[in-house]
């Protein structure tokens, strides 16, 4: 489950939000639930004797206009936040890739290793990060709209051509993770998935070093 | 049947709505079940990719062009001018142009499965440059195009009718603050239409001439945008989202109101809040776009969040209407109990995603197909089964049966939140809208399995609502005019209404008329 455990320092910020719009969420969901529930229960038609004939209650909607304002200017604030942590970008980077999305496959390149991957859709490729480092991703298309997603990340960006999109990831585990394109872009976007493989400094830097070299 | 034909009569126009646009919801209905089949299991192979796309397409684009919003504008035919205590709309012989433009528009899109490469498969939004020559070469796209171009035009024609007949010929006596809650909000969902489909006009005619007369528009390649596609088309698509809404929520407050036995709690709230969500969504479009990377998220996020404060008014609205009133449970008040409970469920999570941190994550997954299902779906669509069995016998002349009717609300209450609260999760997990298949990980099959068993309850709750219709309309049990004790001058005429609706109407006093006439006592004390 990517919300139980979020795989990134960017995903740790996101999942935050989460957390937040989940516990409103629920608190909100049972006020409302009973308010809906509890006429049905205590006021059923019981003979033609008319109910009062009441049409508005002065003091009662100031609380349901103000409540939902004090709540949605919360949210927002977190939102604010949130959103302002996740997408600023470190102005040095530890390492860079350019990802350009194509139907119906994903290149990645790591611009000063010389590195050049190209997946195909029987042949997914596969995204390398160091792990704890931040790796900058600038992301584009050549043809239609699609996008970067990363579940266990959190996260996508739209990949659109024409325009350049960046944003900061960094890994806090080991291991290899899903990612795919959540944007559709015809017949094969289903198969147009890639993976992630986290790994160490070290083994990033000597992975740099062989597939620079064995990599035309 | 040429009666039928060439009628300008209100009441015929807004029946062959409710019979067309019927029968598109059929045809989308039946696709649904094809797309829950071949997700059924990971590993189906009942659909290949290339009929998955047209199929998921057209039941999008049939959902929301030629059913949810446009019976809406049918139920609004035939009820305004009751409601108001006119003889017919303002322009009949435009509202009968505007019927038949929207049926052959609604055929032209579907025509497109004949089509040599089939019917459109670039989603219900067809973004450029998806949409374009050079990728959806196949002319199923250009007649998805030209067709709703038909029926955005008379969707256009019938907004103005709507505005006009409601400020122009209500009866003497039917002040502004007096016109029923349901003609309201059919007025605040005319004057959306009225600002949102230009745009998506002009959108349809700019992607016709980059695909057949050299244009460029949304090629970057040649100084073109694709994000001005999606600026235009969401600029239709937001609000669009609320003519989808409006004239529901006016369905739910007569509803409610009747079988609380109560007048509607707030009024006057009630109506400005209509308008203030219109104006609100003018300004939130790009809450779409969130994941471009090409617009100021936090302003939009801040507009989208101000919608949650008049929908929140809505629902405090309802709850002061059943509040110490004396409620029957017949079907109509199930079904607008079911449009609240699940509508409530869609709007929290449109609050939700309407976060850009969260949509991150939500935007283009299954939580999303789960989040506009239950506006759509659970809200719109229940709403909708509650105004076919409350309006069933002022426009037949019969009542549905209560028994069979409540049947149907159980089985589509619980089929729809079988099929849909399990998608929230599928899209946590990070399955995407728009796949043909998924792989066996995490959750995802167990979850769409349950979703395509709901899928099947559903069916079953919209089969017997057909047996409903047959058996009840074979039986003609006579109901009389006013069968719940309605509020609105619809009720005081017979049951079907007479051509020109009135032979005498009651004096109006109040947003009740009916009422008034059949409780003086208790009107004179309530009414100012
Ligand atoms: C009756 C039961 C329904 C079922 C079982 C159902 C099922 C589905 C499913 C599974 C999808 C996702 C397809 C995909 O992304 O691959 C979908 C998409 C969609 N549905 Fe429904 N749906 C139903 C009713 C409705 C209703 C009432 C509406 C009302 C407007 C609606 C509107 C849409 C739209 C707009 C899409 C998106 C199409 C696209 O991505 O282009 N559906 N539906
Ligand atoms: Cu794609
Ligand atoms: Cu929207």
């Amino acid at each position: 489950m990517p919300l139980f455990d979020p795989a990134s320092v960017q995903a740790q910020t996101l999942r935050g939000d989460w957390e937040i719009f989940f516990g409103a969420a629920v608190v909100v969901a049972i006020i409302m639930f009973a308010l809906i529930l509890l006429p049905l229960l205590l006021w059923r038609r019981r003979g033609d004797a008319l109910p009062p004939q009441f049409k508005k209650n002065r003091s009662f909607a100031y609380v349901y206009i103000l409540t939902p304002f004090a709540l949605v200017a919360v949210l927002f604030y977190f939102t604010f936040v949130k959103e302002r942590s996740v997408d600023a970008l470190v102005p040095s980077p530890y390492a860079t890739v350019d990802v350009t999305a194509f139907r119906w496959s994903w290149q990645f390149v790591y611009p000063h290793a010389r590195i050049r991957i190209v997946g195909t859709p029987q042949q997914p490729p596969v995204l390398v990060l160091p792990l704890g480092k931040i790796t900058q991703v600038n992301l584009t298309s050549v043809d239609v709209n699609h996008a970067f997603w990363i579940p266990y990340f959190l996260f996508k960006r739209d990949a659109i051509a024409g325009m350049t999109n960046h944003f900061d990831l960094t890994p806090t585990r080991l291991g290899t993770f899903r990612g795919l394109c959540a944007e559709y872009c015809g017949l094969d976007h289903t198969l147009m998935t890639f993976q992630v493989k986290v790994i160490s400094d070290a083994d990033y830097r000597r992975w740099l070093a062989t597939a620079g070299k064995s990599t035309p | 049947m040429i009666a039928w034909l060439t009628s300008t009569d209100h009441k015929k126009i807004g029946i062959m709505y409710i019979v067309a646009t019927s029968f598109f919801f059929g045809i989308a209905g039946i696709l649904a079940m094809l797309i829950r089949t071949q997700l059924a299991t990971p590993d189906m192979t009942f659909l290949g990719p290339h009929a998955f796309d047209q199929v998921f397409t057209i039941h999008g684009t049939a959902m929301i062009f030629l059913f949810v919003a446009p019976f809406g504008l049918g139920l609004a035919n035939f009820l305004i001018p009751l409601q108001i205590g006119a003889p017919d709309m303002a322009f009949p012989r435009l509202n009968a142009t505007a019927l038949w433009l929207f049926i052959f528009g609604g055929l032209t899109v579907l025509s497109g499965a004949f089509a040599s490469g089939g019917a459109a498969s670039s989603g219900w939004t067809a973004f450029a440059p998806l949409s374009e020559i050079r990728i959806s070469a196949g002319a199923g796209q250009d007649l998805w195009i030209v067709g709703l171009t038909m029926t955005s035009i008379s969707s256009i024609l019938t907004a103005l009718n709507i505005v006009v007949t409601v400020f122009l010929l209500r009866a003497p006596g039917m002040t502004m603050w007096r016109i029923p809650i349901f003609s309201w909000e059919m007025v605040a969902t005319s004057l959306l239409i009225l600002m949102a489909f230009p745009p998506l006009v002009t959108v349809f005619a700019m992607l016709l001439i980059d695909r057949h007369l050299g244009g460029q528009f949304f090629d970057p390649a040649h100084g073109g945008n694709p994000v001005l596609y999606q600026h235009l088309f969401w600029f239709f698509g937001h609000p669009e989202v609320y003519v989808m809404i409006l004239p529901y929520f006016g369905v739910v407050t007569e509803i409610v109101a009747v079988f609380s036995r109560k007048p509607v709690f707030g009024y006057v709230e009630l109506v400005l809040s209509a308008f203030a969500i219109a104006g609100l969504s003018m300004g939130v479009w790009a809450h779409h776009m969130f994941t471009t990377g090409a617009v100021t998220n936090l302003f939009f996020s801040a507009m989208s969040f101000l919608i949650a404060i008049p929908t929140g008014v809505k629902f405090f609205n309802w709850i002061g209407t059943m509040w110490k009133g004396s409620i029957e449970f017949s079907t109509p008040m199930l079904f607008v109990i079911g449009f609240m409970l699940n509508f409530l469920i869609g709007g929290i999570t449109g609050v939700m995603v309407a976060s850009p941190p969260i949509d991150f994550h939500a935007e283009d997954s299954y939580f999303l197909v789960a989040h506009f299902h239950y506006v759509l779906g659970g809200g719109s669509l229940f709403a909708i089964f509650a105004a076919l069995y409350f309006w069933f016998p002022k426009i037949f002349g019969v009542k549905l049966s209560e028994r069979i009717g409540k049947w149907t609300f159980g089985i589509l209450f619980a089929g729809f939140n079988l099929t849909f609260f399990p998608m929230h999760f599928m899209g946590i997990e990070g399955m995407p809208r728009r796949v043909y298949t998924y792989p066996a990980i995490e959750h995802l099959p167990l979850l769409n399995a349950l979703a395509t068993i709901g899928a099947g309850l559903m069916a079953v709750g919209v089969l017997l609502f057909l047996l409903d219709v047959v058996v009840s309309v074979r039986k003609r049990e006579p109901v009389g005019d006013d069968p719940w004790g309605g509020y609105t001058l619809e009720w005081a005429t017979s049951s079907p209404p007479p051509e020109f609706n009135f032979t005498s109407l009651p004096p109006i006093h109040s947003e009740r008329p009916v009422f008034d006439l059949h409780h003086p006592a208790v009107a004179a004390e309530v009414t100012p």
